[in-house]
């Protein structure tokens, strides 16, 4: 099957949109090279700091949440930037750049002060790399100098973003915390200060778990823990609603979006791109699965463009974005009900359970046969019921127009 | 040297992952039906809904309080025609595993020791329990439970019935069976073996000591039928069963068994012999193939043990050594030579000197009640239909009921 996949971003051939996003998942050249021959278009190499930062990690530095035997619902962890020392990313930008060409190297950076933010900007692309992304947004940085104490401040995130931009001609990408009512503020302030592109999102504070019996929260080090950066499918709708807030804010100009926040299947890609997102990165799969989840990546979304006439992946960029509108001007004249199909029913009745405690007492059911009926009086059209059969017996059926509202075949 | 593939549990039990995988399949209905098919009133849409929202612990109580012996149940029973019979998911792919579930969570509870059963407050009355096998340890629990005091008379040198002399090691490991009954023994149950009611106690003695007395003597004697009466190389299936598990060590297994019957015993017979050595196994049962008894499992294992199991047959003549078969339906001869024949062809009571009239192998009465206001029975010996571990535990649960309602005088029961 022809690649439908390309794309040129900021002057950027990317071979397709998929990247490692910067994490331990990049963090030395092998890991690099291994994800660029499994398939990956780009690489945002593990955030690099400044020379003299000491990286001092915990152990252990993970947890993560599951539900009902699904593990890694959501996954947290307790890492800063690059472990290794300077020069020794500097060197695998190089080789990586050079032994993959047609690849795009993208370097994330990070420096606690203007000098800093500097020179690391500067020695970046002399190793060759194609851009740059400004890590605004570790949650769990030991200095308050650095990650997302700077990424919920605009006039710190403008002032490195010209630093960053009065040292390199390479394209800038601003990566955003979603530790934030709203990001569009802070995105803004990097492009005035220079930025070319952003990426969202990094991870969400959070605390997973708490030890019943020790009574601290996980990972447990030397009897502590600290609230930290969760990222994987259960931040997905959080990094989607941003990635769309971002797209549709005409001030930002258009600006190229990377979206990132767990990122699976091509699915997941799809959505991200529909909503505004032309290049994509992800971290928590890879950790759970491996590189060869870009397989499926690549391969999906291709059939799925294929399957629509869809020849280049830039005209899908932001489309589903004009159908995204504010609360208040929903069309709310009529009632969608939901109907059952009756030979895929189970007659296990959690429809009733759940229309019974969580909405309108409008399903009731047949004692002998266990039928459950919809009361069309009652039904609200909530779908709560869809969404708990376990059968996928339930979908909409009619519309009924609430009483003196606007008769108009709705789109469903 | 017995056999570890004889001593060992044949069946692997889930782990916590595969368990609470297992329960996250169930559909949760409202109304669970596999609530509504166990006998023994278990109820598995409450602890399967307990175990998916972790509470472990609770699930287990669920199980336990309302069946003392919950963690043989899990093993013994033919779920696929109880509890799963009802499960839903089976519309869309199969059952959820509840026996699989139930096994989990009464081995999590031993793991970490919950104690869910406690005496009740003491009623100063007293009930003599006939037999120790699961009829007579469930009334035991429940009697316990209302606060009466408990003796067991077991003939036996240890207690269990069929679970102790019947059922094969590999289905029910020893330590699973020591477990339960001493957890209802530490409910201030006194037992006393080797003590035979009818020979060794006198019932009417009984009758005086206590306040009542309920017989659940099971089916300790395996019918031996024509051809085979009185012939040598012939053993019932029960016999050779009893005196397998009594001492496995010296068993010495013989070469070349014939088993006549097509049961769950003459399953477990083929299971028994071929774990502790002998070479040739033929089955012949007088049902064809789709009338046979045994559970879905055990057929489906003893079929991996047996060297042939041959179906519609009745035993016409044996001499010792050599049984003469003919087909129920066609002209057709079957003859078998064999070291030793054993006949699972069912069992029957042992009621000599016992209070008790039986009619077509059952014992005459209702609602655990015989003529005598003093004497109840209940179990295998019981009219009810089914006979099954899970129906002895709900017939022990009942009786004790109505004993204590006869008897008076319990707080907090229920
Ligand atoms: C080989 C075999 C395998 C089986 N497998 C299964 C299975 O997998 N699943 C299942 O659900 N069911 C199974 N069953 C059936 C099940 O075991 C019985 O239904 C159940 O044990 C009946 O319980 P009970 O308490 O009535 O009698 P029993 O278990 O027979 O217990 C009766 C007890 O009373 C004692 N006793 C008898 N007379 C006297 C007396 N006069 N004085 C003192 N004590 C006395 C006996 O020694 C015995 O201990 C199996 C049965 C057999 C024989
Ligand atoms: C273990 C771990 C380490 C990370 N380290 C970095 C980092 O050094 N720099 C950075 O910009 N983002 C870092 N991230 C954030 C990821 O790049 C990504 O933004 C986030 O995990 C959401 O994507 P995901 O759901 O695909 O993992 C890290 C994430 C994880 C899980």
């Amino acid at each position: 099957m022809e690649n439908r996949l390309a794309i040129e971003i900021l002057g950027v051939a990317f071979p397709n949109p998929f990247c490692l996003s910067s994490s331990p998942v990049s963090n030395d050249y092998e890991m690099c090279a291994k994800a660029y021959k499994a398939g990956f278009g780009g690489i945002v190499f593990k955030t690099i700091g400044p020379k003299d930062y000491l990286i001092d990690e915990v152990s252990p530095r993970f947890d993560a949440t599951s539900k009902e035997g699904t593990p890694f619902l959501g996954f947290k962890n307790m890492e800063q930037i690059a472990e290794h020392p300077y020069e020794e990313n500097l060197d695998a930008l190089r080789r990586l750049k050079k032994d993959f060409p047609d690849k795009v190297l993208i370097a994330s950076i990070m420096g606690n002060d203007d000098e800093s933010w500097a020179y690391i900007a500067r020695d970046v692309e002399e190793a060759g790399a194609d851009m740059v992304e400004l890590n605004f947004s570790c949650p769990q940085m030991t200095s308050h100098a650095m990650g997302s104490d700077v990424g919920t401040s605009p006039e710190l995130c403008r002032h490195y973003c010209e630093i960053v931009r009065a040292n390199t001609k390479l394209p800038i990408i601003a990566k955003m915390t979603p530790n934030l009512a709203e990001m569009n503020t802070v995105a803004r302030a990097c492009l005035e200060g220079g930025a070319d592109a952003i990426s969202a999102i990094n991870t969400v504070k959070s605390i997973t778990h708490v030890d019943l019996d020790k009574l601290v929260p996980l990972p447990i080090i030397d009897g502590k823990s600290s609230v930290s950066g969760y990222s994987g499918a259960a931040v997905r709708p959080i990094g989607l609603r941003f990635v769309s807030d971002l797209a549709r804010d005409e001030r930002l100009k258009g600006a190229p979006i990377g979206g990132i926040g767990g990122i699976e299947t091509w699915r997941d890609a799809a959505e991200y791109i529909l909503l505004g997102a032309s290049f994509l990165q992800l971290t928590t799969a890879v950790m759970e699965y491996g590189y060869r989840v870009v397989e499926d990546l690549i391969d999906g979304l291709n059939r799925y463009m294929v399957r629509h006439g869809c020849e280049h992946l830039e005209e899908m960029v932001g489309l589903a974005n004009k159908n995204v509108i504010p609360a208040e001007e929903l069309n709310r004249d009529y009632r969608y009900l939901p109907e059952i199909d009756e030979e895929k029913c189970l007659k296990c009745l959690r429809c009733v359970v759940s229309c019974y405690d969580g909405a309108h007492q409008a399903i009731s059911y047949d004692e002998k046969t266990r039928k459950p009926t919809i009361d069309e009086n009652k039904c609200v059209g909530c779908h709560l019921c869809e969404l708990v059969c376990p059968a996928g017996a339930i979908r909409g059926g009619k519309v009924v127009y609430k009483a003196g509202r606007k008769v108009a075949k709705p789109l469903l | 040297m017995v056999p570890m593939r004889y001593l060992e549990e044949m069946a692997r039990g889930l782990d916590a992952r595969a368990a609470l995988r297992e329960a996250s399949r169930c559909l949760l209905c409202l109304d669970a039906p596999c609530s509504k098919g166990c006998p023994a009133g278990t109820d598995p849409g409450k602890f399967i809904r307990s175990l998916r929202f972790l509470n472990e612990e609770g699930a287990a109580y669920v199980i336990r309080i309302n069946n003392a012996l919950g963690a043989l149940c899990a093993r013994l029973c033919p779920t696929e025609s109880l509890c799963q019979k009802g499960c839903l998911r089976a519309g869309l792919d199969k059952p959820v595993d509840i026996g699989g579930i139930q096994r989990y969570l009464t081995d999590l509870e031993a793991e970490n020791g919950w104690e869910f059963l406690s005496p009740g407050e003491d009623t100063g009355k007293k009930v003599a329990i006939v037999g120790s096998g699961p009829a007579g340890l469930e009334a035991a629990a429940v009697l316990r439970s209302y606060g009466h005091g408990v003796v067991i008379y077991e003939k036996e040198e240890q207690a269990g019935g069929v679970l102790r002399y019947g059922i094969p090691a590999y289905r029910l490991p020893e330590e699973v069976l020591e477990r339960e009954i001493k957890r209802i023994l530490d409910l201030g149950v006194e037992l006393r073996t080797k003590a035979e009611v009818g020979r060794d106690v006198d019932s009417d003695a009984l009758k005086k000591e206590y306040d009542a007395v309920l017989y659940c003597i099971g089916y300790t004697k395996g019918k031996v039928v024509e051809p085979f009466k009185g012939k040598e190389n012939v053993v019932s299936a029960l016999d050779l069963l009893r005196k397998i598990k009594k001492d496995p060590a010296s068993f010495k297994a013989p070469e070349n068994v014939l088993i006549v019957g097509g049961g769950d015993v003459a399953m477990d017979v083929i299971g028994s012999l071929k774990r502790l050595g002998s070479r040739r196994l033929v089955c012949v049962a007088y049902e064809e193939l789709g009338e046979f008894r045994a559970s879905q499992k055990e057929f489906g294992d003893a079929l991996k043990e047996a060297d042939s199991i041959i179906a519609g047959y009745v035993p016409e003549s044996y001499d010792g050594k050599e049984t003469v078969f003919r087909h129920r339906f066609l002209e057709s001869r079957l003859s078998i030579k064999a070291d030793l024949t054993v006949l699972a062809v069912g069992q029957t009571y042992e009621a000599e000197g016992l209070p008790l009239v039986f009619e077509k192998g059952t014992v005459k009465g209702t609602f655990h009640t015989s003529g005598d206001p003093k004497v109840f029975f209940a179990g295998d010996i019981a009219p009810e239909k089914g006979k099954l571990v899970v129906h002895a535990v709900k017939s022990g649960k009942e009786a004790a009921m109505i004993i204590d309602r006869r008897i008076g005088g319990h707080k907090n029961g229920k």
